[in-house]
């Protein structure tokens, strides 16, 4: 496993790198971009497909004294996002920025070193380390236009993320003071014969600061407010990759350092379940109110990411197989609708959604691509949302959560009428001759492969299930986990 | 020993008294460090042993403190420094642009 | 009316932040009570073999620099990135005087400390790993140069004396020079960061060249930190 290394070291090289370059070599800076971006896909397809079964990687060859990577099926899907929305990022992003700063792609890599190292690290303290690059950097990317707006969504959002983080660092140091160590494996083994009300109480502070990054119901409002006015590319890793990259961390947490069993008992399963159902529900409603397209979409994200949530926490192995699968397919979809945002915004401007109306007849393919990108992020048949919540949904019914299921159908209705307000706005008939700067391929090209990959993976859910469903394994019964990395 | 606790304690809920209550920016940025600051006491008191030197092994003391909470505390000071650094910066061009620092204001004057 | 209710909302947070803090004070004297045979078995190995292992006796130096190298190059990208941020916030070519003329006792005396300064910041940077101090310390050391220079004379003259182009390329060069040290491991068949067990030679403990990178390291700690604190601050000054 000599690569799994490379995966965080190639993008904080190039970051550094391109910070050389940007100052004496202005002219090679957008081949270094380019050329790492396509280097480190082919890296991480690499490392993918070698990823099962899971090996450990000893930093400096400490064994357990220092810190270790691993990459597991878990870690592969992250992986796995990251190959397909960073290339398109960095293609839309070359284009998109119009008096184009080198900062912008600086940032861009420190913030995917940052989430690789979330995704493989298996120490606590150095997921934290991570877990603020990575934070850091995408309030870079969203105060990035130097907006009055801009700046205060992002100081509000840096504000909550630095919040939830002491509470995650708080847990961190309490459990390094319970169990003398930082290896997830050996506080799992460490944690056995604690109390249970101090585990539980150290298990609510990581859920309370986890939630707050995720953006559950009471502390979403940072999310629309940080997506508003910030480059819409940005929007796209950041839903899929940043959030989710919190979400990795909760459930990496939880279900290894806790155990499935020890969730159950102290009732936080139930406790995730009911919270999912307020938040989508909650973000369904204040989603059909706006009329901006990015806080629209921002909303839609919360609602997504809580539907995440109820499939990773009904506690079985079909919800969590579900819950993963949706993480790969919203980080698509909702890509597809940002990058198709982000075209209308380049070409005339567009962030309301009165200003999109009649573009469905001058973007024919564009607008079929967002009407597929909303159509299966509402969940209907052949696109590949419908796949996930099915999936969803069968495994909540499963684990006795019916209301969860109920509501989840409910809450697709919800979606469905501020999609359709969308398309139907997109294809009224607009008599304004509109002033359109034609978008080029490079726009063009990034949206249409996400957009085609919604269709693909609803007709063949097996291509990425083929990788999903090895991810219980490691999180259901945690003692091959702990065996690999005790044993490595 | 104990009482030091108690002082994490008082910190940490004063400064999250101060974030979620104050209006003005720059109150709240002190809020954060004031959180930050306990955090890192506490890392402090939970490698102190009774009697415990820094940890540098040139054979002159016998008990040694953790090493690993000095090293964390210094990783936490130092992201702690850059993330008040960057808030700081945006407090600075919020005032420039709505020449207030009240948080409510600001969200009048954004509309 | 409303001066009620923002009584009771004041009420309602401060009842909020007292339970916290009383389930906090329960918290920690649960785990108080249970920890008289609490295991510490990585922090006894470290400071009963850290030495033999990683020839510091700096002990702090060889958690940061050597067993939990890996948080340091995430720390040090931290430092980088706000640096960067606050450049990007700031455009370099802006520049506002800083009021206050000074005495000229204030600009002489200035003058005579910076030697001394500069040379305190090398020893805490280059004897980091067998002495207190490190690669942080020293860097915050070298970066009060550039500030009391900013703070006596003016941004102008700090920046004329330290151009941004340069500081930014030394902080850029102190990164990539901790990954080039971090992969050196790699290239002699060991792993990344590796140092003592890829026989880069950790010497006698106690002398200046032991430690193997560990002092190198440092090294590059130091010129980052310097440089990324020089240039927050004088972002932070400019914007007026």
């Amino acid at each position: 496993m000599e690569l799994a290394v490379w995966v965080i070291i190639l993008p904080l090289l190039t970051a550094f790198s391109l910070g050389i370059s940007k100052l004496y070599f202005k002219k090679i800076f957008f081949k270094l971009v380019i050329g790492s971006a396509i280097l480190y896909l082919y890296l991480l397809i690499l490392v993918i497909t070698t990823s099962y079964p899971p090996k450990v990687y000893s930093i400096g060859q400490w064994g357990l004294l220092g810190i270790n990577l691993m990459v597991d099926p878990l870690s592969a899907l992250f992986l796995l996002i990251i190959a397909l929305l960073f290339l398109p990022f960095i293609i839309f992003s070359m284009k998109y920025t119009k008096c184009i700063k080198h900062d912008y792609f600086i940032f861009s890599y420190l913030m995917v070193a940052g989430i690789s190292g979330m995704v493989l690290t298996t120490d606590l303290f150095n997921l934290y380390v991570f877990m603020e690059v990575s934070s850091l950097s995408s309030c870079a990317l969203s105060l990035y236009k130097k907006t009055d707006r801009g700046i205060e969504g992002t100081f509000k959002y840096l504000i909550m993320s630095t919040f939830g983080s002491f509470f995650i660092l708080l847990a961190t140091i309490l459990t390094y003071y319970l169990t003398g160590t930082l290896n997830m494996a050996e506080i799992s083994l460490a944690f056995e014969d604690t109390p249970f009300t101090i585990k539980s109480t150290i298990m609510a502070f990581f859920v309370f600061g986890y939630a707050i990054k995720i953006g559950l119901l009471p502390m979403h409002a940072w999310l629309p407010d940080a997506y508003e006015d910030s480059p819409i590319p940005y929007n796209v890793l950041s839903s899929g990759l940043v959030m989710k990259s919190a979400v990795y961390a909760l459930i990496r947490g939880l279900y290894i350092m806790f155990g499935i069993d020890f969730l159950d008992e102290s009732g936080l399963l139930t406790i995730v379940v009911f919270w999912g159902v307020i938040t989508f529900i909650t973000a369904h409603c204040l989603a059909f109110q706006q009329s901006n397209l990015n806080r629209l979409l921002a909303y839609s994200t919360i609602a997504q990411i809580a539907y995440i949530m109820i499939g990773l926490f009904v506690g079985t192995e079909a919800g969590l197989i579900a819950g993963s699968f949706h993480i790969l397919n919203h980080a698509i979809m909702k890509g597809t609708l940002f990058f198709v945002v982000g075209i209308f915004n380049y070409s005339l401007a567009a962030v309301e959604i009165e200003d999109i109306k009649g573009l469905g007849y001058k973007f024919p393919i564009l607008s079929f691509t967002f009407v597929v990108g909303s159509l299966a992020i509402v969940g209907l048949p052949p696109f590949n949302g419908f796949m996930s919540k099915w999936l969803i949904v069968e495994a909540a019914l499963e684990a006795g959560f019916t209301y969860a299921a109920f509501f989840i159908l409910v809450g697709t209705f919800l979606s469905l009428t501020y999609y359709l307000k969308v398309i139907v706005t997109l294809y009224t008939k607009n008599e304004k001759p509109l002033l359109i700067e034609e978008a080029g391929l490079s726009l063009k090209l990034p949206t249409i492969f996400l957009g085609s990959l919604c269709i693909v993976f609803g007709i063949v859910p097996s291509l990425p299930l083929h990788l999903i469903t090895k991810i219980p394994t490691f999180l259901l019964d945690n003692g091959d986990y702990i065996r690999i990395l005790i044993g490595g | 020993m104990e009482i030091a606790y108690v002082a994490v304690i008082i910190l940490f809920c004063l400064g999250m008294y101060t974030i979620i209550t104050k209006k003005n920016l720059i109150k709240i940025v002190i809020g954060i460090t004031i959180v930050e600051s306990s955090l890192i006491l506490l890392l402090m008191l939970v490698g102190y042993k009774p009697g415990g030197t820094a940890p540098i092994l040139d054979k002159r003391y016998e008990i040694v403190v953790d090493p690993i909470t000095q090293a964390l505390a210094l990783t936490t000071i130092v992201i702690g420094g850059s993330v008040t650094a960057v808030m700081l910066a945006m407090v600075i061009k919020l005032h420039k642009r709505y020449r207030t620092l009240n948080i409510d204001e600001i969200r009048k004057l954004r509309g | 009316m409303s001066r009620l209710n923002e009584r009771f909302t004041k009420l309602y947070k401060i009842g909020l932040v007292i339970t916290f803090a009383y389930f906090l004070l329960v918290l920690f004297y649960d785990i108080h009570n249970l920890g008289t045979d609490r295991k510490r078995y990585l922090s006894e190995h470290y400071i009963s073999q850290g030495v033999q292992e990683t020839g510091a006796t700096n002990l702090v130096a060889s958690v940061l620099y050597d067993y939990r190298a890996f948080d340091t190059l995430g720390e040090a990208t931290m430092i980088l990135t706000a640096a960067t941020v606050l450049a990007f916030l700031v455009p370099i070519t802006k520049a506002t005087m800083f009021g206050t003329p000074f005495k000229s006792i204030v600009n002489q005396t200035v003058k005579l400390i910076i030697p001394y300064i500069a040379v305190l910041g090398a020893y805490l940077i280059l004897f980091g790993h067998i002495s207190p101090g490190g690669g942080f310390v020293g860097g915050v050391v070298l970066s009060i140069i550039a500030i009391l220079l900013t703070l006596t004379y003016s941004v102008e003259f700090s920046e004329y004396i330290f151009k941004p182009d340069q500081k930014k390329f030394i902080e850029d060069i102190g990164a990539i020079g901790f990954v080039l040290l971090g992969l050196l491991g790699i290239f002699t068949g060991s792993n990344f960061l590796s140092n003592g067990q890829a026989n880069f030679g950790t010497g006698n403990a106690g002398e200046v060249f032991s430690a193997g990178l560990m002092p190198f390291i440092n090294l590059m700690i130091g010129l980052k930190v310097s440089a990324g604190l020089a240039i927050i601050f004088n972002s932070l000054i400019k914007e007026k």
